[in-house]
């Protein structure tokens, strides 16, 4: 698809999702905002894991920095939602910097177990430190909006997911995309040729958890309550099963793995609390069997054809 | 005070040393980190309880039955889910990350969220050096884990199919080289490590609660002890588990209960960045 | 003064010493050969130059400058290319794809067309544009070669260090493959090291050869005296 049809069909896209929710009732479009979060989560996730190789279990811990820094701010020092998220996402985006420096010399699975402590500690922090957390009872926060409507924070995460797609696909085109794809492949290769593995890593890193701090941020303004479920690895399974069925390191994967997770959900919720199960089965059963998810069974049973451009 | 923290310290260590074996033999042969290492864990613990509770088989059949059982789905689980990944650590890592979600759901839903408890070995309390009592059932998984652990070490260095391992764990390709047949060696291994999680299951289960979700903690804190000790050491997995057990339990008692957990990780990120060989560990080139 | 200097380089890795001592010179505008029997080092030495690892002591000058230990990257965009003995192509990026990761490392300020213009012009120049589209892991092992070739010069390097390319290559094969790396020399200006086993080959390219036993330079000379020499024959012998 050529740039400029590109930016039609994603156009017609953005427009269908802005009329969408009219039509629906107001726990479909509760789904739909949750989804948005996911898309956000999932397509920053992939970044790490599925451009860059860095597995993270530390993702929803960012997300978690986000929610938790606006929602403190908020609660005891009155700070204005909206400032309080930018707040979250510099802090997310500072950590992930630090993180992404720290795990530079490690490899792949010290990096996973680092982001893994990473995320244990940040959530016994959080249930420990009641009094500025509210622990596990939850942090009761107040909204973006004066007016509380679903509506309106449909549209608010629809433009936040919207831009951070933008960014996310402007930066795989990019320069940088395409030694990010090069580290993936082969470090040693990538760094005979002069890329800055170094730099593109650590890069990936920050601007990922930036991308978190900021839907976590957006999420728990939305939920009106933040809890430690957001930095938890039930979350984070969640963004990884998404990934991996999608398609991970395809730009359309996440964002098809989320909205197809979170509607399957709903549908399973008829009969019980089974959903997790579900999304487990069926993600064992693609990484297992289709390690590129669905986006690459539908590119394996697509007419073959080689081109330039890149996916 | 003190005191009763060393013990709990050291039962729990040699417990958590007992679960890094298990990491660490299959880390060492395979380059694999197993995730579900904590469910595997925990079903054993299940096993027991079903087979000596609700089927009111003798207690050590039921023991031996659970831990076999669950080495035989180390064997299936090598065979249909790492194999393939073979080479590639961040494949089985996502795969094990998802297996372990969905056994601690599946587990949810066979056996339900309440805890289940194994009946007691043996009951009551002795007293310890005069200084307090200390039941007996953790005295005896104390014993219990240092012998599993003393019959490891044992058939390592001992017997052939410990020099095999020790030789494939050194140098894959050597050993390949000299005729072991190592998608065997995998499988076996693998299922070996399964065994050991199962082996410390079936010993504390009678003392802590066996929920779905219990898997967990003890696989984060193996992991923890595998890389305080050193990848691939086992007298790293015995001083790495034995301390961390010693520093959770003192730093409950004497700082925060809290934040219990909060040691482990932290020394897993200090031990990362000082030392990724951890302490007994070989250095990497 | 030459384009490459290595002075008393030394590697040991835990208890073994792969490389001992090694003095060497590359002047600009030649071709070097470096040969040795089986675990002389020579791709040690490639690796130790080439940044993939510090050497444990000794200097490496590039161009003038000390560029020992500096990490691989770097050295690349000072003017230092290298290919590997088993090619380590971008195996799910197409061949043009290959080639433009050096070219935007290259030359980072350029803007996409340009930067596909210049891969396609070195793919053409290994022979393999019909292949751009492909993705790198369907070439076979002289076709990744040549890619890999496509790919160090995409860097536009000053040097450039081949590890082994004629290997599983015919007869015919081989004397295109030597005319082509003479015509690097001759025509682009290149300075070349070479570490190859189709002993030939190096004879009738290089204009000096580096001997390389059991990670110390054993001799350096034209083609004509390491051949006739004593002790190179030995080291073969004895391999």
């Amino acid at each position: 698809m050529t740039g400029k049809k590109i930016v039609w069909v994603a156009g017609l896209i953005v427009a269908g999702m802005c009329i969408l929710p009219l039509s629906l009732g107001i726990y479909p479009q509760h789904v739909l905002i949750v989804s948005l979060f996911y898309v956000m989560m999932a397509s920053s996730w992939n970044l790490l894991a599925g451009f860059t190789g860095q597995v993270s279990f530390g993702h929803a811990a960012m997300a978690g920095i986000g929610a938790y820094t606006s929602g403190i701010l908020a609660v005891k020092a009155g700070v204005d939602p909206w400032i309080g998220v930018c707040a979250g996402t510099a802090l997310a985006a500072l950590l992930g910097l630090a993180l992404g420096a720290l795990c530079l010399k490690m490899g792949g699975i010290y990096l996973s177990l680092t982001t893994l402590a990473f995320s244990q500690i940040l959530h016994i922090v959080i249930v420990n430190e009641y009094d500025v957390t509210r622990g596990t009872m939850g942090l009761q926060v107040p909204g973006l909006v004066a007016e509380y409507s679903k509506i309106t924070y449909y549209y608010i995460m629809l433009a936040a997911a919207v831009l951070m797609l933008t960014i996310l696909y402007r930066m795989i085109h990019s320069n940088l995309g395409m030694n990010f794809r090069a580290v993936q492949n082969d470090e040693v290769a990538a760094k005979s040729v002069g890329a800055k593995v170094l730099q593109v890593r650590v890069l990936a890193f920050t601007v990922a958890s930036a991308m978190a701090g900021f839907a976590g941020g957006l999420y728990g303004h939305y939920l009106l309550l933040i809890t430690p479920e957001i930095p938890s690895l039930d979350l984070q399974f969640k963004v990884l099963a998404m990934t991996v069925i999608g398609g991970m390191g395809s730009f359309f994967g996440p964002i098809i793995g989320a909205f197809a997770l979170n509607i399957l959900e709903e549908y399973i919720r008829v009969y019980g609390e089974y959903h997790v199960l579900v999304f487990g089965l069926v993600a064992l059963v693609v990484a297992r069997f289709a390690p590129n998810g669905l986006i690459g069974l539908w590119r394996k049973f697509r007419p073959m054809k080689t081109h330039l451009a890149v996916k | 005070m003190f005191a009763i923290s060393i013990m709990n310290g050291l039962v729990m260590g040699v417990i958590y040393a007992l679960a890094a074996l298990g990491v660490s033999l299959v880390v060492g042969i395979m380059n694999v980190v197993n995730f579900a290492h904590g469910e595997l864990y925990i079903l054993a613990g299940y096993f027991s309880y079903l087979f000596a509770s609700a089927l009111g088989v003798n207690f050590v059949l039921a023991l031996v039955l659970a831990v076999g059982l669950v080495f035989i789905l180390g064997l299936l689980i090598e065979y249909l889910l790492i194999r393939p990944t073979y080479g590639n650590d961040m494949y089985s890592l996502i795969l094990t990350f998802i297996l372990s979600i969905v056994l601690q759901n599946a587990y949810l839903l066979i056996f339900g969220p309440y805890p289940n408890k194994p009946p007691l070995w043996v009951s009551g309390a002795t007293d310890v050096f005069g200084l307090f009592l200390y039941g007996n059932q953790r005295l005896a998984a104390l014993v219990a884990g240092a012998a599993v652990i003393a019959v490891i070490f044992l058939i390592i260095k001992k017997t052939w199919f410990g020099r095999i391992i020790r030789a494939a764990s050194q140098d894959r390709e050597m050993a390949e080289l000299n005729g072991v047949n190592t998608t065997r060696l995998n499988m076996l291994s693998f299922g070996l490590g399964c065994a050991l999680a199962a082996a410390a299951g079936v010993i504390l289960a009678p003392v802590f609660p066996v929920t779905p979700s219990a898997g967990v903690p003890v696989a984060l804190t193996a992991f923890v002890v595998v890389v305080l000790g050193g990848m691939g050491s086992l007298w790293g997995c015995v001083v790495g588990g034995l301390t961390l057990g010693l520093v959770e339990n003192l730093g409950a008692a004497f700082i925060s209960t809290g934040y219990k957990n909060v040691f482990g990780f932290i020394i897993l990120i200090l031990v990362l960045l000082v030392r990724p060989s951890g302490l007994f560990g070989r250095a990497k080139v | 003064m030459a384009l490459l200097e290595g002075h008393k380089v030394s590697k040991s890795f835990g208890g073994v010493q792969a490389l001992s001592q090694v003095d060497f010179v590359v002047e600009r505008g030649t071709i070097v050969g470096l040969i040795g029997p089986n675990g002389a080092g020579k791709t040690t030495l490639f690796n130790a130059v080439a940044g993939a690892f510090k050497p444990t002591s000794g200097k490496v000058i590039f161009d003038g400058a000390d560029v020992t230990g500096l990490p691989a990257n770097a050295i690349c965009r000072r003017g230092m290319a290298r290919t590997f003995q088993v090619t380590r192509p971008f195996a799910a990026m197409t061949c043009l794809e290959n080639v433009m990761v050096a070219a935007i490392n290259r030359h980072p300020e350029k803007p996409r067309p340009f930067i596909e213009a210049f891969a396609h012009e070195k793919l053409d120049f290994v022979g393999l544009a019909e292949m751009e589209g492909t993705e790198a892991r369907h070439l076979n092992v002289i076709q990744k070669k040549r890619l890999e070739m496509a790919r160090a010069l995409a860097t536009e390097p000053k040097l450039l260090m081949l590890d082994e390319v004629l290997g599983g290559l015919n007869t015919q094969e081989i004397s295109q493959a030597v005319e082509f790396i003479r015509s690097l020399r001759d025509r682009l200006g290149l300075t070349v090291l070479w570490i190859e086993h189709v002993m030939g080959a190096i004879m009738k390219a290089a204009e000096r050869v580096i001997v390389l036993d059991q990670g110390q330079v054993l001799m350096a000379g034209n083609p004509a005296e390491v051949v006739a020499d004593q002790r190179v024959i030995q080291a073969y012998l004895g391999d």
